[in-house]
Protein backbone atom coordinates (compact mmCIF):
# COMPACT_ATOMS: atom_id res chain seq x y z
CA UNK A 1 0.00 0.00 0.00
CA UNK A 2 1.43 3.26 -1.07
CA UNK A 3 1.28 6.14 1.36
CA UNK A 4 1.62 8.97 -1.13
CA UNK A 5 -1.76 10.16 0.15
CA UNK A 6 -0.21 11.41 3.35
CA UNK A 7 1.67 14.08 1.43
CA UNK A 8 -1.64 15.51 0.26
CA UNK A 9 -2.96 18.50 2.11
CA UNK A 10 -5.62 17.22 4.47
CA UNK A 11 -8.66 18.96 5.81
CA UNK A 12 -12.16 18.61 7.12
CA UNK A 13 -15.54 19.06 5.47
CA UNK A 14 -15.86 22.64 4.32
CA UNK A 15 -19.23 23.70 2.97
CA UNK A 16 -19.22 27.27 1.65
CA UNK A 17 -21.95 29.74 2.59
CA UNK A 18 -23.80 27.23 4.81
CA UNK A 19 -25.28 25.72 1.66
CA UNK A 20 -28.32 23.51 2.11
CA UNK A 21 -29.47 24.90 5.46
CA UNK A 22 -32.21 26.97 3.85
CA UNK A 23 -32.12 25.78 0.27
CA UNK A 24 -29.54 24.36 -2.08
CA UNK A 25 -27.66 26.85 -4.27
CA UNK A 26 -25.53 25.55 -7.14
CA UNK A 27 -21.99 26.76 -6.49
CA UNK A 28 -20.59 26.64 -10.03
CA UNK A 29 -20.56 30.22 -11.24
CA UNK A 30 -18.74 30.19 -14.55
CA UNK A 31 -17.19 27.63 -16.86
CA UNK A 32 -14.78 28.40 -19.72
CA UNK A 33 -14.17 25.84 -22.47
CA UNK A 34 -10.86 26.55 -24.21
CA UNK A 35 -9.97 24.70 -27.42
CA UNK A 36 -8.21 24.83 -30.78
CA UNK A 37 -10.19 24.94 -34.02
CA UNK A 38 -7.71 22.83 -35.97
CA UNK A 39 -5.85 20.45 -33.70
CA UNK A 40 -7.00 16.85 -33.31
CA UNK A 41 -6.53 16.89 -29.54
CA UNK A 42 -9.51 19.30 -29.33
CA UNK A 43 -11.74 17.19 -31.60
CA UNK A 44 -13.87 15.88 -28.74
CA UNK A 45 -14.26 19.35 -27.28
CA UNK A 46 -15.35 20.73 -30.66
CA UNK A 47 -17.89 17.95 -31.02
CA UNK A 48 -19.19 18.64 -27.54
CA UNK A 49 -19.56 22.34 -28.31
CA UNK A 50 -21.41 21.56 -31.55
CA UNK A 51 -23.86 19.03 -30.11
CA UNK A 52 -24.23 19.27 -26.31
CA UNK A 53 -23.16 22.69 -25.11
CA UNK A 54 -26.45 24.47 -25.82
CA UNK A 55 -28.38 21.79 -23.94
CA UNK A 56 -25.98 22.07 -21.02
CA UNK A 57 -26.32 25.84 -20.89
CA UNK A 58 -30.11 25.65 -21.14
CA UNK A 59 -30.47 23.07 -18.40
CA UNK A 60 -28.15 25.03 -16.08
CA UNK A 61 -29.33 28.65 -16.16
CA UNK A 62 -27.24 29.43 -13.07
CA UNK A 63 -23.97 28.71 -14.86
CA UNK A 64 -22.29 31.17 -17.24
CA UNK A 65 -20.68 29.29 -20.14
CA UNK A 66 -17.83 30.81 -22.13
CA UNK A 67 -16.22 29.28 -25.22
CA UNK A 68 -12.70 30.45 -26.02
CA UNK A 69 -10.93 29.26 -29.19
CA UNK A 70 -7.16 29.64 -29.25
CA UNK A 71 -4.71 28.39 -31.82
CA UNK A 72 -2.45 25.38 -31.25
CA UNK A 73 -3.28 24.85 -27.59
CA UNK A 74 -4.69 21.85 -25.72
CA UNK A 75 -8.39 21.81 -24.82
CA UNK A 76 -9.03 22.93 -21.24
CA UNK A 77 -11.99 23.41 -18.93
CA UNK A 78 -11.80 26.08 -16.29
CA UNK A 79 -14.52 26.18 -13.64
CA UNK A 80 -15.04 29.06 -11.23
CA UNK A 81 -17.04 28.75 -8.03
CA UNK A 82 -19.04 31.21 -5.95
CA UNK A 83 -16.51 31.19 -3.11
CA UNK A 84 -13.69 32.26 -5.45
CA UNK A 85 -12.19 28.82 -6.05
CA UNK A 86 -11.33 27.82 -9.60
CA UNK A 87 -10.47 24.43 -11.04
CA UNK A 88 -8.45 23.87 -14.19
CA UNK A 89 -8.86 20.60 -16.09
CA UNK A 90 -6.71 19.39 -18.96
CA UNK A 91 -8.95 17.85 -21.67
CA UNK A 92 -6.33 16.74 -24.19
CA UNK A 93 -7.73 14.02 -26.49
CA UNK A 94 -10.93 13.78 -24.44
CA UNK A 95 -14.01 12.43 -26.18
CA UNK A 96 -17.36 14.19 -26.13
CA UNK A 97 -18.66 11.83 -23.44
CA UNK A 98 -15.64 12.35 -21.21
CA UNK A 99 -16.01 16.11 -21.42
CA UNK A 100 -19.68 15.81 -20.56
CA UNK A 101 -18.88 13.63 -17.56
CA UNK A 102 -16.25 16.01 -16.18
CA UNK A 103 -18.49 19.01 -16.75
CA UNK A 104 -21.27 17.31 -14.76
CA UNK A 105 -18.79 16.63 -11.95
CA UNK A 106 -17.62 20.25 -11.90
CA UNK A 107 -21.25 21.37 -11.82
CA UNK A 108 -22.08 19.21 -8.79
CA UNK A 109 -19.02 20.29 -6.79
CA UNK A 110 -19.03 23.22 -4.40
CA UNK A 111 -15.34 24.01 -4.22
CA UNK A 112 -12.13 22.81 -5.79
CA UNK A 113 -11.31 19.60 -3.93
CA UNK A 114 -8.13 18.96 -5.93
CA UNK A 115 -5.13 17.92 -3.86
CA UNK A 116 -7.08 17.68 -0.65
CA UNK A 117 -7.77 14.63 1.47
CA UNK A 118 -10.85 14.74 3.69
CA UNK A 119 -10.07 13.34 7.12
CA UNK A 120 -13.58 12.76 8.39
CA UNK A 121 -16.90 11.85 6.78
CA UNK A 122 -18.86 13.81 9.36
CA UNK A 123 -19.01 17.44 10.41
CA UNK A 124 -21.05 18.71 13.33
CA UNK A 125 -21.27 21.87 15.41
CA UNK A 126 -22.84 19.93 18.31
CA UNK A 127 -20.63 16.93 19.01
CA UNK A 128 -22.43 15.87 22.18
CA UNK A 129 -26.05 16.37 23.17
CA UNK A 130 -26.35 14.19 26.25
CA UNK A 131 -22.90 15.24 27.47
CA UNK A 132 -19.76 13.15 27.66
CA UNK A 133 -19.78 10.04 29.80
CA UNK A 134 -18.27 10.35 33.27
CA UNK A 135 -17.84 7.72 36.01
CA UNK A 136 -20.89 9.26 37.73
CA UNK A 137 -23.21 8.94 34.73
CA UNK A 138 -26.23 6.73 35.52
CA UNK A 139 -25.09 6.27 39.12
CA UNK A 140 -27.42 6.31 42.12
CA UNK A 141 -27.99 10.01 42.96
CA UNK A 142 -27.98 9.08 46.64
CA UNK A 143 -24.22 9.15 46.35
CA UNK A 144 -24.54 12.95 46.25
CA UNK A 145 -25.99 12.96 49.77
CA UNK A 146 -23.41 10.67 51.32
CA UNK A 147 -21.21 12.15 54.06
CA UNK A 148 -17.65 10.96 54.23
CA UNK A 149 -16.08 9.05 55.85
CA UNK A 150 -18.80 6.52 55.03
CA UNK A 151 -18.24 3.02 56.34
CA UNK A 152 -20.21 1.27 53.57
CA UNK A 153 -18.71 3.25 50.69
CA UNK A 154 -15.18 3.09 52.06
CA UNK A 155 -15.32 -0.69 52.26
CA UNK A 156 -13.22 -2.58 49.79
CA UNK A 157 -15.00 -4.30 46.92
CA UNK A 158 -12.67 -7.26 47.31
CA UNK A 159 -14.54 -9.77 49.45
CA UNK A 160 -11.74 -12.36 49.63
CA UNK A 161 -9.90 -12.29 52.98
CA UNK A 162 -6.32 -11.12 53.13
CA UNK A 163 -3.43 -13.38 54.05
CA UNK A 164 -3.17 -11.50 57.33
CA UNK A 165 -6.80 -12.37 58.13
CA UNK A 166 -6.13 -15.99 57.31
CA UNK A 167 -3.10 -16.05 59.59
CA UNK A 168 -5.17 -14.59 62.41
CA UNK A 169 -7.86 -17.23 61.82
CA UNK A 170 -5.25 -20.02 61.84
CA UNK A 171 -3.81 -18.65 65.08
CA UNK A 172 -7.24 -18.53 66.69
CA UNK A 173 -7.96 -22.13 65.65
CA UNK A 174 -4.61 -23.22 67.01
CA UNK A 175 -5.34 -21.52 70.32
CA UNK A 176 -8.78 -23.17 70.51
CA UNK A 177 -7.23 -26.58 69.88
CA UNK A 178 -4.67 -25.95 72.55
CA UNK A 179 -7.40 -24.97 75.00
CA UNK A 180 -9.49 -28.02 74.12
CA UNK A 181 -6.50 -30.39 74.48
CA UNK A 182 -5.65 -28.74 77.83
CA UNK A 183 -9.17 -29.39 79.08
CA UNK B 1 -35.22 16.70 34.19
CA UNK B 2 -32.73 13.87 33.79
CA UNK B 3 -31.79 14.26 37.39
CA UNK B 4 -35.43 14.11 38.42
CA UNK B 5 -35.95 10.89 36.43
CA UNK B 6 -32.89 9.39 38.01
CA UNK B 7 -34.12 10.35 41.48
CA UNK B 8 -37.45 8.77 40.67
CA UNK B 9 -35.71 5.57 39.59
CA UNK B 10 -33.69 5.58 42.77
CA UNK B 11 -36.85 5.95 44.86
CA UNK B 12 -38.45 3.01 43.10
CA UNK B 13 -35.33 0.98 43.66
CA UNK B 14 -35.45 1.77 47.37
CA UNK B 15 -39.12 0.87 47.66
CA UNK B 16 -38.45 -2.39 45.92
CA UNK B 17 -35.58 -3.21 48.26
CA UNK B 18 -37.60 -2.36 51.35
CA UNK B 19 -40.66 -4.38 50.40
CA UNK B 20 -38.67 -7.40 49.37
CA UNK B 21 -36.67 -7.37 52.59
CA UNK B 22 -39.76 -6.91 54.74
CA UNK B 23 -41.89 -9.57 53.07
CA UNK B 24 -40.51 -12.51 51.20
CA UNK B 25 -37.18 -12.73 49.56
CA UNK B 26 -37.00 -12.77 45.73
CA UNK B 27 -40.52 -11.37 45.25
CA UNK B 28 -40.69 -8.62 42.61
CA UNK B 29 -43.61 -6.22 42.51
CA UNK B 30 -44.90 -6.54 38.95
CA UNK B 31 -46.73 -3.23 39.01
CA UNK B 32 -43.83 -1.16 40.28
CA UNK B 33 -41.80 -1.72 37.15
CA UNK B 34 -44.81 -1.12 34.90
CA UNK B 35 -45.75 2.09 36.69
CA UNK B 36 -42.21 3.35 36.50
CA UNK B 37 -42.11 2.66 32.78
CA UNK B 38 -45.46 4.36 32.13
CA UNK B 39 -44.34 7.36 34.13
CA UNK B 40 -41.18 7.72 32.06
CA UNK B 41 -43.04 7.30 28.76
CA UNK B 42 -45.56 9.90 29.86
CA UNK B 43 -42.81 12.34 30.73
CA UNK B 44 -41.16 11.85 27.32
CA UNK B 45 -44.50 12.33 25.57
CA UNK B 46 -45.14 15.51 27.57
CA UNK B 47 -41.74 16.84 26.56
CA UNK B 48 -42.47 16.06 22.91
CA UNK B 49 -45.98 17.56 23.06
CA UNK B 50 -44.70 20.81 24.62
CA UNK B 51 -41.67 20.86 22.31
CA UNK B 52 -39.51 21.19 25.44
CA UNK B 53 -36.96 18.50 24.60
CA UNK B 54 -34.37 20.81 23.05
CA UNK B 55 -31.92 19.61 20.43
CA UNK B 56 -32.46 16.07 19.16
CA UNK B 57 -29.98 13.67 17.67
CA UNK B 58 -30.47 10.44 15.74
CA UNK B 59 -28.37 7.52 14.65
CA UNK B 60 -29.27 6.75 11.04
CA UNK B 61 -28.28 3.79 8.94
CA UNK B 62 -27.36 5.03 5.49
CA UNK B 63 -25.64 3.22 2.61
CA UNK B 64 -24.16 0.59 4.92
CA UNK B 65 -22.82 3.00 7.50
CA UNK B 66 -24.22 4.50 10.68
CA UNK B 67 -24.07 8.22 11.36
CA UNK B 68 -24.93 10.16 14.50
CA UNK B 69 -26.61 13.29 13.20
CA UNK B 70 -28.29 16.40 14.52
CA UNK B 71 -29.63 19.57 12.86
CA UNK B 72 -27.07 21.25 10.62
CA UNK B 73 -24.62 18.35 10.35
CA UNK B 74 -22.88 17.45 7.10
CA UNK B 75 -22.16 13.80 6.34
CA UNK B 76 -20.43 12.16 3.38
CA UNK B 77 -21.70 8.99 1.76
CA UNK B 78 -19.05 7.08 -0.13
CA UNK B 79 -19.68 4.95 -3.18
CA UNK B 80 -22.28 5.07 -5.91
CA UNK B 81 -25.49 6.62 -4.60
CA UNK B 82 -28.12 7.88 -7.06
CA UNK B 83 -29.68 11.02 -5.42
CA UNK B 84 -28.72 14.24 -7.21
CA UNK B 85 -27.72 17.63 -5.84
CA UNK B 86 -30.61 19.68 -4.49
CA UNK B 87 -32.70 16.59 -3.70
CA UNK B 88 -34.46 16.65 -0.35
CA UNK B 89 -34.69 13.21 1.19
CA UNK B 90 -36.01 11.57 4.35
CA UNK B 91 -33.75 9.15 6.15
CA UNK B 92 -36.00 6.31 7.28
CA UNK B 93 -33.67 3.85 8.99
CA UNK B 94 -33.44 5.58 12.35
CA UNK B 95 -31.76 3.27 14.85
CA UNK B 96 -31.75 5.61 17.82
CA UNK B 97 -33.02 9.07 18.63
CA UNK B 98 -32.52 11.15 21.72
CA UNK B 99 -32.36 14.50 23.45
CA UNK B 100 -30.48 15.60 26.54
CA UNK B 101 -33.08 13.89 28.75
CA UNK B 102 -34.11 10.69 26.99
CA UNK B 103 -33.12 8.18 24.31
CA UNK B 104 -35.40 6.14 22.09
CA UNK B 105 -33.71 2.92 21.09
CA UNK B 106 -34.86 0.91 18.06
CA UNK B 107 -34.84 -2.86 17.85
CA UNK B 108 -33.08 -2.59 15.42
CA UNK B 109 -34.82 0.49 13.97
CA UNK B 110 -37.50 2.76 15.36
CA UNK B 111 -40.97 2.38 13.90
CA UNK B 112 -41.44 4.33 10.72
CA UNK B 113 -42.99 7.76 11.16
CA UNK B 114 -41.89 8.20 14.77
CA UNK B 115 -38.73 10.19 14.06
CA UNK B 116 -38.34 12.42 11.02
CA UNK B 117 -34.83 13.02 9.69
CA UNK B 118 -34.73 15.37 6.68
CA UNK B 119 -31.63 15.92 4.57
CA UNK B 120 -30.55 17.79 1.43
CA UNK B 121 -27.96 16.57 -1.05
CA UNK B 122 -25.56 19.49 -1.45
CA UNK B 123 -22.63 18.08 -3.34
CA UNK B 124 -21.54 15.13 -5.46
CA UNK B 125 -17.86 14.83 -6.03
CA UNK B 126 -14.95 12.39 -6.00
CA UNK B 127 -12.47 11.64 -3.24
CA UNK B 128 -8.72 12.27 -3.65
CA UNK B 129 -6.88 9.74 -5.81
CA UNK B 130 -6.18 6.65 -3.75
CA UNK B 131 -3.46 4.15 -4.58
CA UNK B 132 -3.97 0.42 -4.56
CA UNK B 133 -0.59 -1.24 -4.67
CA UNK B 134 -0.12 -5.03 -4.82
CA UNK B 135 3.14 -6.93 -4.71
CA UNK B 136 4.07 -10.59 -4.39
CA UNK B 137 7.53 -11.25 -3.14
CA UNK B 138 9.95 -13.21 -5.35
CA UNK B 139 7.27 -13.58 -8.06
CA UNK B 140 8.04 -10.57 -10.26
CA UNK B 141 4.50 -9.36 -9.62
CA UNK B 142 3.65 -5.74 -8.99
CA UNK B 143 0.45 -3.81 -9.81
CA UNK B 144 -0.46 -0.24 -9.06
CA UNK B 145 -4.03 0.93 -9.45
CA UNK B 146 -5.37 4.41 -8.90
CA UNK B 147 -8.98 5.01 -8.05
CA UNK B 148 -11.33 7.69 -6.77
CA UNK B 149 -14.48 7.03 -4.75
CA UNK B 150 -17.70 8.94 -5.52
CA UNK B 151 -18.74 11.04 -2.55
CA UNK B 152 -22.12 12.58 -1.75
CA UNK B 153 -22.39 15.39 0.79
CA UNK B 154 -25.62 15.47 2.78
CA UNK B 155 -26.83 18.35 4.93
CA UNK B 156 -29.12 17.26 7.77
CA UNK B 157 -31.94 19.79 7.90
CA UNK B 158 -34.15 18.47 10.63
CA UNK B 159 -34.38 15.81 13.31
CA UNK B 160 -37.80 15.78 14.96
CA UNK B 161 -40.20 13.45 16.73
CA UNK B 162 -43.46 13.23 14.81
CA UNK B 163 -45.49 10.71 16.75
CA UNK B 164 -46.31 9.59 20.27
CA UNK B 165 -43.63 7.48 21.89
CA UNK B 166 -44.60 3.90 22.77
CA UNK B 167 -47.93 4.11 20.99
CA UNK B 168 -47.46 2.22 17.72
CA UNK B 169 -50.17 2.28 15.10
CA UNK B 170 -51.55 -1.22 15.11
CA UNK B 171 -53.10 -1.09 11.67
CA UNK B 172 -51.15 0.69 9.02
CA UNK B 173 -52.44 2.22 5.84
CA UNK B 174 -50.67 2.51 2.54
CA UNK B 175 -48.51 5.44 3.66
CA UNK B 176 -45.76 3.09 4.77
CA UNK B 177 -45.91 0.73 1.79
CA UNK B 178 -43.11 0.82 -0.74
CA UNK B 179 -44.09 0.53 -4.39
Amino acid sequence: MSHSNIFLKSGFINVPLKNGIGRYVGQLQRVVLKFCKNNGSSAGMREFIETELVNFAKSNPGVVVYVKPRRHKTAVIKAEYLNGDSQWLNCRNFTKEEIQKWLELLKRQQINHDGQRIRKLWHTDHPSIQGPWTPFTFRDPQLNLATFPDERLSKSDVIASTSQDELVEMFKKQKLKELQSAN
Amino acid sequence: MALYLRQLCAQFRNIHVQTSSKLLKNVVDANAEKNERNEIVKKVNDLVANNAHGRLFAVVHLAGKQFKVTDGDVIIIEGYWPPDVGDKITLDKVMLAGSADFSLIGRPILEKGLVNVQATVIEKTMSHTKTHFRKKRRKQYMRTHFYRVPQTFLRINEVSIQDEVDNPKEVRGLETAVF
